[in-house]
């Protein structure tokens, strides 16, 4: 892909060459490539006029840059992290200028378990989910029905709801990710990750202002590396304890139903809103219920349990340009701020759990409020350049050193507070005409009082756009620091390179 | 507009010579056209010493003289001192700066509420196609036209609302972006508020404010070009007056257009029946052509502080002040930049003002870069007070509700029938205009006109 982009440049300087003409040949032919859109979509929509029918399929394939090994509790015997297969198709059918019918579905093919000889990779057993979608629930991904008016919209089906203005996740909570490249996990992947439930969606616009209110019967739980699949945390012991089945909220009652409410104001040159949202913690709490001592050790006896939690969010940005800056003149910049606060999230902790395996009924946790917030500036350099800073904090109110987990919106184990301080620059190179784009991110993970550092997660991409139609990227990703147990530390040995080539339709 | 084949007429006769070529390649770098080989090229064109289309100030008639005000000094507003005290649209005799406020009316984008399907492209000197089509609704806050911008809009306010809806290609299906234009003077600096909603994220951003010499993504053209043209920020000069009989050209590979009548229907139109100023244009003289007054902008460094710019060069309508060809130059002086056009009449109840663009050509010169954008299928709006507040604000981008009339059918199909090159003719104004072509710009330009399209 590099080579393509510095040939794309070449015929500016070395026009009439054999290379450049070979090369301007192929650019002509790629750039109107477009063979679905042409003999599929096209046809169907002049059918049916009525009918949008769009689609992308990409293929995204990572490998591991370390030698097969054993790493803390996994046998990492595999070098390719994904191999990854997504076709979507999206339908959308208008009825009338109000009404309209959405569809879009997914099929998804992961090639890790299949294409490389691995011991370490069994995820299919526990669910052939991690290998492709079989199931409605996750090949239809989104159905819905949606009616507008000019100041009233409403949504019912199917469907996923983004909130927030920022990359990560601070007030964009209300549907569950499928979270199977754990930590690499990336803010452009949230649209194909979030899991969408059925629910019931209404906005009011009044002004320049909106309020949304949301009504989701229908739970989902965010979905973990499966156990056996590639990015399934090396530091996470095998499980000494009895896990009962989890129980899970029912659609059928209302009392387990949940609710949202957004508002939205829009006051030149600041909009901000307010959030709040009646949820269930999408991650179960695992409450210790019991111990088994029959062959002579204690064994706790683990009940998974989704647990209730109100949220309030506010999220804002600001624009405006300082002037006179030395190098670069005019610097336009914007501030985003957002931040969620939880309530009652439940954290383990080691004296209550020793209490509830003496029989306590506290099951072993305890209830803090936490604070996930984070301030971006970005920056607009010269040459259409982005470089944007965001600190990122996480916040367990009312910390003690007994507690011993993660939580909803807290820090991590053994830590009262986390501070990502998250800096992105992109440029784009105009010799290519802007076709080529570069791109780093680095992501240090900062704690105390207990993990100092958890480590720094650094990606490079490289992205080309082939044609209107498709896009290939090159990305590398290394995980450094932190200890072996560490957020980032963990997968020290997990640096890789991958790939990315998508066609939209 | 109608394609001018005259350009055939110099096959065989502008024939760089290639030793030549390579030797200047080699040693410099670039090619500085000299002055007998463009005059084979004004031959070849047509453009023969006899049939000159263009005068120097000096060379003007009595009666031209009389309808042009040669003074640089001029009274000013007492409100407003870096506008004339005369009030715009002005009377005549036209000073060069009264003519500057005329072709602000006719910026990007026209000065009334409205909406447009607009088909856009651009082409890589390898021949690489991006191609898009965008919904486009506009809603202009002060009283139509440019002195409802000048006079009734308070420095630091909003005058102009762009919606900007994708429908092509698919990766830009439903992405959509918000402008908020903003008067400025001297005090009020900030230009623009942009908002952008990327569908793939699902979310609204609010973008920094945008830097004015910065490239749009992907295409020949600067946020300065299309989005701020201030007359303030320039001293304006008559340089003379020309005859322009092209302007937009289509290549020989491309016969036809498919464009929208003004009631919406579609219509496959030969490209020589197009005409630079649209079919109700009064002034086209005897052969078709357009009379200009060619006039300089020059940055003023009080407000345009470390300006990509030396100068800006137009040709301007003589009837209505429209710009037909603007032409930029770099710091260094040459020529990096050429934005041609043509237009139609879309609000008739603006008399003259009611012009608006129909079709630009886009030609970063420096790096060989086209691009081209068609206001196509059209639709006056006198938005409501409920349409005001509810389309034209960032949130209204997270319903995906298309506003514009239907797609455009006008975007071009492949790299072999785009636009041509704008034409040079460096022979005008030459001692205004300096035009040095990189030297494989200058082959491919040079082919171009040999076989009348593109060549890569």
């Amino acid at each position: 892909m590099v080579l393509t982009a510095l040939c794309s440049g070449w015929p500016a300087r070395g026009y009439g060459g054999m290379l450049s003409d070979t090369w301007s040949r192929f650019d002509r032919v790629a750039s109107i490539f477009d063979p679905v859109g042409t003999y599929v979509s096209q046809p169907i929509e002049k059918t049916i006029p009525a009918l949008t029918f769009k689609g992308f399929f990409r293929q995204w394939s990572d490998i591991n840059l370390h030698r097969n090994q054993k790493v803390g509790f996994r046998n990492k015997d595999f070098r390719f992290l994904q191999l990854q297969n997504l076709l979507e198709i999206e339908l959308h059918y208008q009825f009338t200028d109000n009404l309209e019918l959405t569809n879009i579905n997914h099929f998804l093919y992961d090639g890790v378990y299949n294409w490389q000889d691995s011991g370490g990779l069994f995820a299919p057993r526990f669910s052939e989910t991690a290998r492709h979608y079989h199931n409605f629930e996750r090949i239809v991904r989104e159905l819905n029905l949606s009616y507008r008016t000019h100041s009233f919209d409403i949504v019912i089906g199917k469907q996923q709801i983004a909130w927030g203005k920022m990359d990560g996740r601070f007030i964009d909570m209300i549907n569950p990710m499928d979270v199977r490249e754990s930590v690499q996990l990336e803010a452009s992947d949230f649209e194909y990750r979030r899991l969408p439930t059925w629910m019931a969606n209404a906005t009011y616009f009044f002004g320049a202002h909106s309020l949304q209110l949301l009504y989701i019967p229908n739970f989902e739980q965010e979905r973990l590396p499966t156990v056996g699949s590639p990015w399934f945390p090396p530091s996470v012991p095998p499980l000494d304890a009895i896990v009962k089945k989890r129980k899970r909220p029912s659609a059928g009652d209302f009392g387990d139903h949940e609710y949202g409410a957004r508002l939205d104001i829009s006051m030149d040159p600041l909009t901000w809103g307010l959030i709040y949202f009646y949820a269930w913690n999408d991650n179960p709490t695992f409450f210790i219920t019991g111990a088994d001592r029959s062959d002579g050790t204690v064994t706790p006896i683990l009940t998974p349990r989704h647990t209730r939690l109100h949220h309030l969010g506010v999220t804002a940005d600001y624009a405006t340009a300082f002037s006179g800056v030395p190098l670069v003149g005019d610097l336009p910049v914007v501030v985003r701020i957002e931040g969620l606060y939880s309530f009652g999230v439940k954290f383990a902790d080691a004296r209550r759990q020793l209490a509830a395996l003496a029989g306590g009924d506290s099951g072993g946790q305890a209830s803090r409020d936490t604070l996930r917030a984070a301030i971006a500036l970005e920056f607009a350099l010269p040459g259409n350049t982005s470089f944007i800073v965001q600190p990122s904090l996480f916040t367990t109110f009312g910390w003690r050193k007994s507690i011993v987990s993660s939580g909803f919106g807290g820090a991590t184990a053994s830590n009262e507070w986390n501070l990502l301080p998250v800096v992105f620059v992109e440029h784009p190179f105009r010799f290519t005409r802007d076709r080529l784009r570069a791109s780093i991110t680095v992501f240090p993970f900062l704690g105390a009082p207990g993990r100092h550092y958890e480590g720094t997660k650094s990606k490079l991409v490289v992205s080309y756009k082939f044609s209107r139609f498709i896009t290939g990227r090159l990305i590398y990703t290394t995980y450094d620091g932190g200890g072996r147990d560490s957020t980032f530390g963990q997968y020290d040995k997990w640096d890789n390179i991958g790939w990315e080539v998508s066609y939209e339709f | 507009m109608s394609f001018d084949r005259s350009h055939q007429g110099s096959r065989g006769k502008l024939q760089l010579d290639s030793a030549l070529t390579t030797r200047w390649s080699g040693s410099v770098g670039v090619l500085v056209l000299g002055a007998v080989m463009w005059g084979q090229v004004l031959l070849g064109a047509g453009w023969a010493e006899a049939e000159r289309t263009w005068k120097s100030v000096q060379e003007l008639s009595a009666e031209e003289l009389r309808a042009v005000d040669l003074r640089t000094e001029t009274p000013r507003d007492a409100t407003f001192p870096y506008l004339p005290a005369e009030r715009y649209p002005f009377s005549p005799p036209y000073t060069a700066e009264e003519m500057g406020y005329r072709a602000m009316e006719f910026s990007h984008f026209a000065r009334w509420s409205h909406a447009l399907g607009t088909a856009a492209g651009s082409i890589t000197p390898s021949g690489h196609l991006f191609t898009e089509n965008n919904l486009d609704s506009f809603c202009y806050l002060p009283t139509e036209g440019l002195s409802g911008q000048l006079y009734d809009t308070a420095p630091g306010t909003p005058y102009l609302k762009l919606l900007s809806q994708g429908v092509f290609p698919p990766e830009r299906y439903s992405n959509q972006s918000l402008f908020v234009l903003y008067r400025t003077d001297d005090k009020a600096m900030g230009e623009t508020d942009l908002f952008v909603y990327t569908h793939a994220l699902r979310r609204v951003r609010r973008q920094p404010p945008i830097r004015r010499q910065d490239y749009y993504a992907r295409t020949a053209m600067r946020f300065d070009d299309i989005l701020v043209q201030n007359a303030w920020e320039y001293v304006w000069k008559l340089l003379g007056t020309d005859i322009l009989f092209t302007t937009v050209r289509f290549p020989v590979t491309r016969q036809t257009i498919t464009l929208a009548d003004l009631d919406g229907t579609f219509r496959e139109r030969a490209v020589t029946e197009l005409k630079l100023m649209g079919e109700a244009y009064p002034a086209y003289t005897a052969d078709g052509g357009v009379a200009c007054y060619v006039v300089e902008a020059v940055p003023r460094p009080e407000w345009r502080r470390a300006s990509h710019l030396s100068r800006l060069i137009y040709w301007l309508d003589r009837q209505t002040f429209f710009p037909l060809r603007i032409e930029s130059y770099g710091r260094q002086g040459s020529l990096m930049f050429v934005e041609v056009r043509t237009a139609r009449l879309l609000n008739p109840q603006l008399g003259e003002r009611g012009y608006a663009a129909h079709i630009f050509v886009f030609w970063d010169v420096e790096r060989d870069f086209l691009s081209y954008d068609v206001h196509d299928t059209y639709q006056y709006h006198s938005w409501s007070a409920l349409d005001k507040t509810v389309f034209f604000t960032p949130d209204f981008m997270r319903r995906r509700w298309f506003l514009g009339p239907p797609r455009s059918q006008a975007g071009v199909p492949s790299a072999a029938e785009f636009y041509l090159r704008p034409a040079l003719d460096p022979g005008k104004f030459s001692h205004e205009r300096m035009i040095r072509l990189p030297a494989e710009v200058a082959a491919r330009v040079e082919a171009q006109e040999t076989v009348g399209h593109l060549v890569f």
